[in-house]
């Protein structure tokens, strides 16, 4: 399953496609389960460069009923910084925000490859 | 059809390009003005140079400028490529042949040339463009006069900073109506 | 320090110019991404993980209290309250929209400020020692020569598309405070018997994913020199640089492929070829930037101050002026470090609030003058014995009077992974855990001088080539792991650190240092640093002691 991030053009804030707009948070991102759908939606993002910035899908998977991404890096790009947890997303608080951030040891613990990018 | 631009005192035109670029496969045409690479100047120089034409070589970024040193004075133009904008080495080449080799012909960039990076070509001795981003004689003159002062010398001969502090002569200028 | 006359301020209005309209022309469509790209990247705004980074210069680390000031402003107004020193002594600001840029510029030029050349292919921000000017052991204030560089160096027509980066460190004395050895250029400036002014020429360092200590390329280039011999360095690198392989494209590359004596032999030639008088700087102008880094109006003051010796009576004060205060060159002053390390902080990061009142401490007893260390910490430079007392109170409010400088929780740090888009694994955190393992001053201090220094990535920005403990994070199957590294050196025995063994898992970094900590203590003879014991018992010992239990 698939997802479609980018950053905002003017103001670099992490976006993800959320059937025909740009959403905030990540628990509104569209899933596509087909490639195909998957690769047209990217190939409309690239048509947007008034909008956003380097458009990408990432990989998620389902843990505890909520959806997460695959990748480490791209949970710390879905919450905000680590260290400061006041900062990013992650200050909004509603309950994916905290399944994102419990979801950390689960898929990490799998040792998948290359699970720090997309 | 991109626009050769070319500068002429104070001021960007496009310019008429007479001259053709002849690959090293192809036959040289019976007349009109040619550039040819530098190694089939160094090959066939001598005998296009006699035909009573004018020949120009265009270089590469890895080819040195003091390949061509005894023959500058019969090179019409120089042509430094760039295959890709952020090779800087062309700046280097095109500040020698002025500064270095005194050469008083035109000095070309052709490739991957944007208009941002005009005034830095200007400064090194370029004094002929052909963009490669659609931009045409407005947009480079305004480019190159983003600046009003530097300060550091360049082929361009504009005084530095620490000149025109010395000089007292000239004061600050006006900002720009900022062009493009 | 230097004051910007309306030359040097006609330059950075006409750089935020130039930048306002190509903001603007991306905004609305009339130049792609990948053209605008390198144009932001010369005004140093990257796009990172979470929102643009903008990476705002502080040449040669020296600060006025209005630049600080400003800083503050803009990183409450335009970023989230707080900003980060970097290891090339540069503010980042990690929260910028692009569409505030051109005003951030604007902001920052007021005040001759700016973010040129903070990023790409160019000559970047030269650095120069935090104490210069104040500390006794100069030869010169390495502040001149890095503000001769920097005008020299600014929009460069013939260097601004060099291979890779290009970067200076400038120190003028016996100790060296810069790395020097680990830079670009590195510029040692010495006196001749004659008195005359000489700059040790070093060149090809780096650090990253080839790291390399500088070499002499000229032990003694007269003074006057230097600009003419900088462009011959760098015109051969422009020419011969590699331009293939990202990897291989710094100078340190090229001067390892040639050997340098054959890189010496190309840069003696060219330098030959050039003309002193069209490319050095004339005396007068020389004259006129060396006059603006006139001595302050100092006091006479008696070298010893009871204010300052009755203070010492408090133990937290006591351990502040041990650890954070250096001999000034004018009696009865002294140099005060104010770290940006208290455990559990972010390295090298400062709020508004801290900045503002840094400013303010700066005006009533430093002579307005701030200055930034690549360790990521700042400095206040001319501060009286008399007033240490009420200074280090002052900062103590403001969370900013942790004496630990040179100590273990005085770690270094990338932001990683938290917020760097070319992260393998986070660096913060580490640091935090670290720090929080030794947050105990006493038993701190009972260490001793022990660097460490963690990068996120190979790019090293976190310096751990150059760390007594070196930590670099690494992507092992999708989790962060550490590779451990002893024995570097940033000082004048600059060295590079050795991989001790495997790389370690995130859970088990904080646990590992203490193991190398307990050994050092163990096998410490005399007043031994951890570098010293190590260098005298080799990595067998620590190496033992931390993988004995692999199996």
């Amino acid at each position: 399953m698939k997802v479609l991030t980018a950053n905002s053009l003017t103001t670099g804030e992490v976006v993800f496609w959320s059937r025909g707009r740009w959403a905030l948070d990540f628990s509104d991102g569209e899933r596509f389960a087909d490639d195909a759908v998957a690769d047209a939606a990217l190939a409309a993002a690239e048509s947007q460069p008034r909008v956003v910035v380097a458009p990408y899908l990432i990989d998620v998977e389902e843990a505890a009923g909520h959806w997460i991404p695959v990748s480490y890096r791209e949970r710390i790009r879905a919450l905000g910084p680590t260290n400061t947890p006041q900062h990013g997303k992650q200050a909004d608080g509603h309950a994916d925000v905290q399944a994102l951030a419990a979801a950390t040891s689960a898929a990490r613990s799998s040792g998948r490859v290359k699970l720090i990018k997309r | 059809m991109p626009t050769l631009i070319s500068i002429e005192g104070d001021k960007a035109v496009a310019a008429d390009d007479v001259f053709a670029f002849v690959a090293d496969e192809d036959p040289i045409p019976a007349s009109g003005d040619i550039i040819v690479t530098l190694a089939r100047f160094q090959s066939e120089g001598d005998g296009l140079l006699a035909a009573g034409r004018r020949v120009g070589v265009r270089l590469q970024p890895s080819e040195d400028v003091e390949a061509l040193a005894y023959d500058l004075p019969r090179i019409a133009l120089i042509e430094l490529a760039f295959p890709k904008f952020r090779d800087g080495r062309p700046y280097s080449a095109a500040r020698l042949l002025r500064e270095r080799l005194s050469y008083g012909g035109q000095v070309r960039a052709v490739g991957d040339v944007l208009r941002e990076q005009a005034q830095f070509m200007l400064r090194c001795g370029f004094d002929a463009f052909i963009p490669s981003d659609g931009s045409g004689p407005e947009e480079w003159k305004a480019a190159t006069r983003r600046y009003r002062h530097v300060y550091q010398r360049g082929a361009d001969h504009r005084p530095p900073i620490y000149a025109e502090r010395a000089g007292a002569a000239s004061p600050v200028k006006e900002e720009f109506e900022h062009g493009l | 320090m230097y004051r910007y006359d309306a030359y040097d301020k006609a330059m950075l209005t006409d750089r935020s110019n130039e930048f306002r309209h190509q903001v603007a022309r991306r905004l609305a469509g009339e130049i792609t991404e990948d053209q605008f790209k390198p144009l932001r990247l010369m005004n140093g705004l990257y796009l990172q993980l979470h929102a643009y980074m903008l990476r705002v210069a502080i040449p040669y680390g020296t600060l006025s209290t209005r630049q600080l000031r400003r800083l503050a402003w803009v990183a409450k107004t335009y970023d989230k309250g707080y900003g980060h020193f970097t290891t090339r002594t540069n503010l980042q600001l990690h929260w910028i929209k692009l569409r505030d840029a051109p005003d951030v510029m604007d902001a920052l030029a007021e005040v001759d400020l700016h973010a040129i050349q903070t990023s790409g292919n160019c000559i970047r921000n030269v650095t120069a020692d935090p104490y210069a000017g104040a500390t006794a052991d100069e030869v010169d204030d390495p502040r001149v020569w890095a503000e001769v560089i920097r005008q020299w160096s600014t929009f460069h027509p013939e260097f601004s598309y060099l291979p890779r980066k290009f970067k200076i460190a400038v120190t003028a004395s016996a100790k060296d405070r810069t790395a020097a050895r680990s830079y670009d250029i590195g510029l040692q400036l010495r006196r001749g018997r004659d008195g005359a002014l000489g700059f040790e020429v070093m060149v090809g360092g780096g650090q990253g994913r080839s790291p390399f200590l500088a070499k002499t390329v000229r032990e003694s280039l007269p003074a006057g020199w230097l600009l003419s011999y900088l462009e011959a360095i760098i015109r051969v690198y422009n020419r011969h640089g590699r331009r293939d392989n990202i990897h291989k494209a710094r100078i340190k590359i090229l001067v390892n492929s040639l050997g340098v004596e054959e890189f010496t032999r190309q840069v003696e030639a060219e330098w030959a070829k050039i003309d002193s008088a069209t490319s050095d700087l004339p005396d007068t102008e020389l004259a006129r930037i060396r006059g603006a880094f006139h001595p302050n109006t100092f006091q006479t003051l008696p070298p010893v101050s009871h204010a300052f010796e009755a203070a010492l009576a408090d133990p937290d004060f006591a351990r502040f002026a041990r650890r954070n205060v250096h001999p000034h060159k004018i009696p009865g002053y002294a140099i005060v470090d104010v770290s940006l390390k208290a455990p559990g902080q972010t390295p090298g990061d400062c709020s508004s609030e801290q900045m503002e009142a840094i400013a303010d401490l700066a005006d009533q007893y430093s002579f307005g003058e701030v200055r930034v260390n690549y360790t990521q910490n700042l400095v206040l430079p001319h501060v009286k014995l008399d007033d240490l007392p009420a200074l280090h109170a002052a900062l103590k409010a403001v969370d900013l009077a942790s004496a630990n400088i040179d100590l273990i929780t005085d770690i270094i740090a990338c932001p990683g992974l938290d917020y760097c888009s070319l992260a393998n694994a986070r660096a913060i955190p580490v640091a935090q855990a670290i720090a929080q393992r030794f947050a105990d001053p006493e038993r701190a201090e009972a260490i001793g001088e022990l660097k460490v220094k963690i990068s996120g990535c190979i790019n090293a920005c976190g310096h751990h080539h150059l760390g007594n403990i070196g930590i670099l994070g690494v992507d092992k199957k999708g989790e962060e792991f550490y590779q451990i590294s002893l024995g570097g050196s940033g000082d004048n025995d600059a060295t590079l650190a050795e991989i001790l063994g495997p790389a370690v898992h995130f859970s088990k970094v904080p646990d590992a240092v203490e193991t190398l900590v307990d050994t050092y203590l163990s096998q410490r003879q005399g007043g031994e640093r951890f570098l010293d014991t190590l260098r005298r018992t080799g990595l067998t010992p620590f190496k033992e002691a931390l993988y004995a239990d692999a199996d």
